[in-house]
């Protein structure tokens, strides 16, 4: 008779009954290690909001953030507009050639005190860096006091492309366009090419995004969204006037 | 009907269920893990969790999905990540309805991408329905997890 070898077998056979709470456990540890990884790669680099380095001028100092548009001050009734774009954004590209005069009109005749958030999150949309080099020339330009001029020249430019973006040589034309020269063309070369303001650029988006703000163009009137009520410039006027005390 | 037919079939549902589950997590996952930041701002537009909170969970969930959803496919741990995977979905229920109810015009960010939309682009209805199918697949798993070709099958 052959020796029974069912015994040795079985002790060769893999073995059933592996402890699922090893398993699980391991599991466990590495889901934990990738999260962990996950927000601190996200979290690295990001600002708190709060930095007060790098500020343009015109900065305003509110947990809203923004850069005051009007280079001399408004009416002492003129209500506040908070204009928050990207300038990627081809929404926005179409408010400001609807809007946009209307808006720089008002704020020359110190009707309005327009507080402009020049966004960013579309450069993660996009995966390009555009949006934030802009926002950045945009607030070397308020320092040469320049803000609205530079603004309207960057959304001229506008591509018709979402994502095409702009080139630095672009960039440095809407300067000129802007009408900013001698030193203090010098000066924001300088601003630009350093990112002087790119620290004040993500603070400005984070504090957009602890406000509600998740989708450009906003306008806000005296902190009133009104963005979808704007039909024309005329509505705008209208709301604006009946916000004047 | 003899009752060993009825547990392969049903074995086979279970397997169906798992897949179905696990490749939408996955590619959810995927389609979202490369933009962090994209991920954190869908999270925020809800305005349910707290900004730093919503932007934790942004992070985090793509990978959550992601590990979960390679569990299912493979059928391992397949109560406990169904479990799982049926809380998010109910979470992700209630976040849905909730920007729903609230007149929210956000894009769920579901798939990637996320934030505020037009009001003619919501799609809360398709988003809803969606997610109560993948929740009816995780219940499945939680109460029968036995499935086919499970690597639980393999390794217990």
């Amino acid at each position: 008779m052959r020796p029974d070898a069912s015994k040795k077998i079985a002790a060769a056979a893999p073995k059933k009954g592996t402890n699922p709470v090893i398993i699980g456990a391991v599991i466990a540890a590495v889901v934990i290690v990738a999260v962990v990884v996950a927000i601190v790669m996200g979290t690295s680099g990001k600002s708190d909001g709060t930095g007060a380095s790098g500020q343009p001028s015109g900065a305003v100092a509110s947990d809203a953030g923004g850069i005051l548009a009007n280079s001399s001050p408004a009416k002492s009734n003129a209500p506040t507009l908070d204009l928050y774009e990207d300038f990627q954004c081809p929404v926005c590209g179409q408010f400001e050639k609807a809007m946009g005069p209307t808006i720089t009109t008002m704020v020359a005749a110190g009707e309005v005190k327009l507080i402009v958030h020049t966004l960013s999150f579309l450069d993660d949309n996009l995966k390009n860096d555009f949006s934030k080099k802009t926002a950045n020339a945009v607030a070397c330009a308020a320092d040469a006091g320049k803000f609205l001029e530079y603004h309207a020249a960057v959304f001229a430019a506008q591509p018709a492309q979402e994502g095409a973006g702009y080139t630095d040589a672009q960039i440095g034309e809407f300067a000129n366009t802007a009408g900013i020269t001698g030193p203090p063309l010098t000066t924001w070369q300088k601003c630009t090419s350093s990112g002087q303001h790119a620290q004040y650029v993500l603070d400005t988006q984070t504090a957009a995004e602890k406000a509600g703000v998740n989708s450009t163009p906003t306008l806000q009137l005296n902190g009133k969204d009104i963005t979808k009520t704007l039909t024309t410039p005329e509505s705008l006027i209208t709301q604006v006037k009946l916000a004047t005390k | 009907m003899n009752p060993q037919g009825g547990g392969r079939r049903a074995d086979f549902i279970g397997l169906l269920a798992r897949l179905i589950l696990g490749v939408v997590l996955i590619v959810a996952g995927a389609l979202k893990v490369t933009s962090p930041a994209v991920s954190a701002r869908a999270v925020n537009a809800f305005q349910i969790l707290p900004y730093d909170v919503a932007r934790y969970v942004g992070y985090a969930l793509p990978v959550v999905e992601i590990v979960v959803g390679l569990l299912l496919v493979t059928g391992l741990l397949t109560r406990v990540s169904a479990v799982v995977g049926g809380l998010l979905m109910a979470a992700f229920l209630v976040g849905i309805i909730s920007a729903w109810m609230r007149g929210l015009n956000i894009d769920c960010g579901c798939f990637g991408g996320g934030g505020s939309i037009d009001a003619s682009q919501t799609q809360y209805l398709a988003d809803v329905l969606r997610d109560m199918g993948l929740t009816a697949c995780a219940a499945w798993l939680v109460v029968r997890p036995r499935t086919a070709y499970s690597l639980d099958h393999r390794l217990f």
